[in-house]
């Protein structure tokens, strides 16, 4: 046996094998020495290196670590917008901050009939490869988006575009009222389809960053585009990563490896900002996790049982306890900040009235000692969808699930894999917790068609609302601002009497800054995370 | 050995048509299609007629016969398709990540070798000694440690606290540490302890003792002789390990914001990206066919009596 026979001694083995790994250390060092020192390696200034000979010494950089990760830049694929998010591109139109729509690559825009939209180019403006933007280069760059996306073409319902000058004609297919404001679709986002580059990967566009860079799925790097039409940025480079993971974007942020971190784990906000070279802004976004009732279920078509579970679901509580304060309590489908949502009262949490009002359906406690309600010796017992996509979904399941068994409901919840298709496809469930940002440009159009119409894509619930369907049907061919928001506005209060779906909260989106970024606020959009007035100590 | 390859590679098609065929009737028995995906129904108000369009205009109204001899046809004419969602090529979306993926494979193969075969060298040589029984504990602590634990707690020591380290990103040698640390640790304990059971085995055999009698040093007895045998188990399961390294490792991917095949392959599945699936399961069959070969040609070389058998 081996161990009869040890010529070696066991200090001697170990002695061999530190011998090793020092050795191999000095390789790892030796070979990392050039990449630390002309900054290719890391930290908060990262992404100097090549451009330290460029741009000289000391040029201002920073790193935004986001949530998503794109695969591919162009904007008439990439979901997840990064080409607008890093200031590459721009479209026609876009939201300020209170969400309403302003001039952006258009400076102005008429509808001269009710198929006939007529934009006026910003002059002045070139790409990034100096190439002068006129109407020509936007006619082109819409129509090859919506030859590449389906998702752009429904949006815009496009018919024909002319060009002349700086004058863009659009012609569409049918009355489209919303036209200006699905401009402001980030897949609507104007490239130079002439250029070399492949829009995958170097999309040329008008923002104030060129793409320098581009690893699908980890990180775009971004030079300065000098001759923006709105005034150079302030920073000559910047780094847009990515990383799915919460808590390692947390790291990344107090590290400061990364400037700007998007959506923190709320858990996480009281540690981030007990560190004193980074801030939190939490910022509420125009995201909207609501209930929504299956009306093809007969005890859900009765009213007084919706407005019961309503009134059971403490939306303070959600606020307080689940959401850590960082949400607003939802009335209705629409941020407040909307010019279309209404002034009405919110939903008030009230167990003594879900009980009277389950009463009068007809639910009465069982004679055992459960308190149960049954209605013909049938039990009230509702089956609750959600998904852990969004993590606090499933602590608001169970907030609901406890409060409605203290009332008699008994709520059974299932965990699903993806909401869209089973909330489509099967009949079996009640309720569904789910989240859907309701006005994604800045026009009630979208989630009204989407969630009320018969065709729409998100009608999960079923509901059959004539008086909402006329509504919905009015908006869609009224162009006037004033009139749209009323319509909507009447929409909202015959959906928060109807209640096809309970409202809960507007989640707020945790972001980390680091104090050495100034003129920067995130805004409620989402879209323009980089802009040409930010800029860092 | 000819013989052997070519009926590899014979197998290598088989397995191909029997993996991508299992994958397309699984993924369409699933729930769900990527029509909502391209449609992007949670930004743009689409109708029932919409999505219908675009199910006919992919040809996802078609049996599904239909649909995996077309996906097929492709094939045969090296086409894989382009990505429903991004409309990249996915020839050039699996050649984009697979290096990525072969490197932090590389990286954690590299590390695990570093720990496993000293550890396992010495805890055979040493059997029983303190130092067999220090490594007996570390390979059950690197097993039961779940690699996104272990993946965060290298982050917080290593880029948070020291700043040593980058934590995230595919830039070079120092982003390669910490993913295949990670990748590393959690194989190294399988790995000391196979070879360790495999030289304790070996050292125990006559031509052991024989090389001893003909007064060879110990080292030279351990790493030419008992080691050729020992590491023959080792050898086996480091195929298969490199097998399932390359189709990706995805936690280690999301945690460092690795851009890999498994990432890529998890977004596919979730957005019902079919082309991406498929092309994805072809190729890494194809791979993990190809190093088992590899694997098999090892071993002959290293265990002359499967040689002398054929």
């Amino acid at each position: 046996m081996s161990k009869n026979h040890p010529a070696l001694r066991l200090g001697q083995w170990t002695v061999m094998i530190s011998m090793l790994f020092m050795l191999l250390a000095g390789c790892a060092a030796q070979s990392s020495g050039p990449q630390a020192s002309d900054g290719q390696g890391f930290g908060q200034s990262s992404g100097a290196g090549e451009s330290a000979e460029e741009t000289g010494a000391g040029a201002k950089s920073l790193t935004l670590l986001f949530n998503f990760a794109a695969s591919s830049l162009d904007p008439a694929s990439d979901k997840k917008f990064i080409s607008i998010r890093a200031g590459v591109t721009e479209t026609l139109v876009k939201l300020d901050e209170k969400l309403g729509l302003q001039p952006w690559l258009a400076t102005k825009w008429e509808q001269t009939d009710a198929k006939t939209w007529v934009f006026t180019i910003r002059d002045q403006v070139t790409f990034h490869d100096g190439s002068k933007l006129d109407a020509a280069a936007v006619k082109a760059s819409l129509e090859r988006g919506i030859a590449q996306s389906k998702s752009l073409a429904a949006a815009l319902k496009v018919e024909s575009i002319q060009a002349d000058g700086q004058t863009l004609i659009v012609q569409t297919k049918e009355p489209n009222p919303v036209f200006p404001s699905e401009l402001v679709y980030p897949f609507a986002a104007v490239i130079n389809v002439k250029a070399q580059a492949a829009v995958s990967d170097a999309p040329v566009g008008t923002g104030p960053f060129a793409v320098k860079a581009f690893t699908p799925d980890a990180e775009v790097q971004l030079k300065r585009y000098d001759g923006y039409w709105n005034g150079a940025a302030k920073l000559a480079e910047a780094t847009f990563k990515f990383n799915s993971d919460a808590n390692a974007r947390l790291l990344a942020l107090q590290s400061e490896e990364a400037d700007i971190v998007y959506h923190l784990p709320y858990e996480s906000l009281s540690v981030v900002q007990s560190q004193p070279s980074v801030k939190v802004e939490s910022v509420s976004s125009l995201r909207n996790h609501f209930l929504i009732y299956n009306m093809q279920q007969p005890h859900l078509q009765d009213l007084r049982v919706r407005q019961a579970v309503d009134a059971l679901i403490d939306r303070n509580s959600i606020v307080q306890n689940i959401m850590q304060g960082h949400a607003t309590v939802a009335v209705g489908p629409f941020h407040p900040q909307f010019s279309f949502h209404p002034q009405s009262e919110g939903a008030v949490y009230d167990p003594a009235k879900a009980k009277g009002l389950l009463a009068m359906a007809g639910w009465t406690a069982d004679s055992g000692a459960t308190g149960k309600l049954t209605k013909g010796g049938q039990p009230l017992t509702l089956k609750l969808v959600t998904y852990q996509g969004r993590p606090e979904l499933p602590l608001i399941a169970q907030l609901i699930q406890a409060e409605a068994a203290k009332a008699g409901i008994g709520i059974e919840i299932q965990m699903v894999e993806n909401p869209d298709e089973y909330l489509a496809e099967k009949t079996d469930w009640d309720l569904a917790l789910y989240s859907s940002l309701t006005a994604p440009r800045g026009d009630a159009g979208y989630f009204l068609n989407s969630a009320y119409m018969p065709e729409g894509a998100l009608t999960y619930g079923k509901a059959n609302l004539p008086e909402l369907t006329r509504l919905i049907e009015q908006l869609n061919i009224t162009v006037d601002l004033a009139k749209r928001d009323e319509l909507a506005r009447q929409a909202v209060e015959v959906i928060q009497t109807q209640l096809p779906q309970s409202f809960i909260v507007h989640p707020n989106m945790g972001i980390g800054v680091n104090q050495r970024v100034i003129n920067w606020k995130p805004g409620l959009e989402e879209y323009y995370l980089l802009t040409n007035t930010m800029d860092v100590k | 050995m000819l013989g052997l390859i070519g009926s590899r590679l014979l197998q290598m098609i088989v397995v191909g048509l029997f993996l991508t065929f299992a994958t397309f009737v699984l993924m369409k028995l699933a729930p769900g299609d990527p029509v909502k995906t391209i449609l992007n129904i949670d930004d743009v108000a689409v109708t029932q007629a919409e999505q219908e369009a675009v199910r006919q205009s992919l040809g996802l109204d078609q049996p599904l016969v239909v649909q995996y001899t077309e996906w097929f046809w492709r094939v045969v004419r090296l086409d894989l398709g382009e990505s429903y969602i991004t409309h990249r090529p996915v020839a050039d979306l699996i050649e984009s990540k697979l290096g990525a993926t072969m490197t932090v494979t590389l990286g954690g193969l590299t590390v695990m070798l570093l720990i496993a075969v000293p550890l396992g060298i010495l805890s055979a040589v040493y059997q029983n000694r303190w130092v067999d029984q220090l490594s007996r504990l570390f390979s059950l602590i690197g097993v039961s440690l779940p690699s996104f634990w272990l993946g965060l707690v290298l982050i917080y020591w290593f880029a948070y606290q020291w700043r040593l380290l980058p934590s995230m990103g595919n830039g070079g040698l120092m982003h390669l540490i910490l993913p295949s640390v990670t990748l590393g640790i959690a194989m190294a304990g399988v790995y000391t302890r196979l070879l360790r059971s495999g030289l304790i085995k070996s050292l125990a055999e006559p031509y052991v003792r024989a090389a001893r009698a003909r007064g060879l040093g110990e080292v030279r007895v351990i790493i030419v002789h008992a080691l050729r045998e020992g590491v023959l188990p080792v050898v086996t399961m480091f195929g298969m390990s490199l097998g399932s390294l390359l189709g990706g490792s995805v936690v280690v991917e999301m945690l460092f914001a690795w851009p890999g095949l498994g990432k890529m392959v998890v977004d596919a599945i979730i957005q019902r990206d079919y082309p991406v699936i498929q092309g994805y399961v072809l190729c890494t069959g194809m791979l993990v066919v190809l190093i088992n070969l590899g694997v098999d040609l090892t071993v002959r070389m290293l265990d002359p009596r499967l040689r002398w058998r054929s």
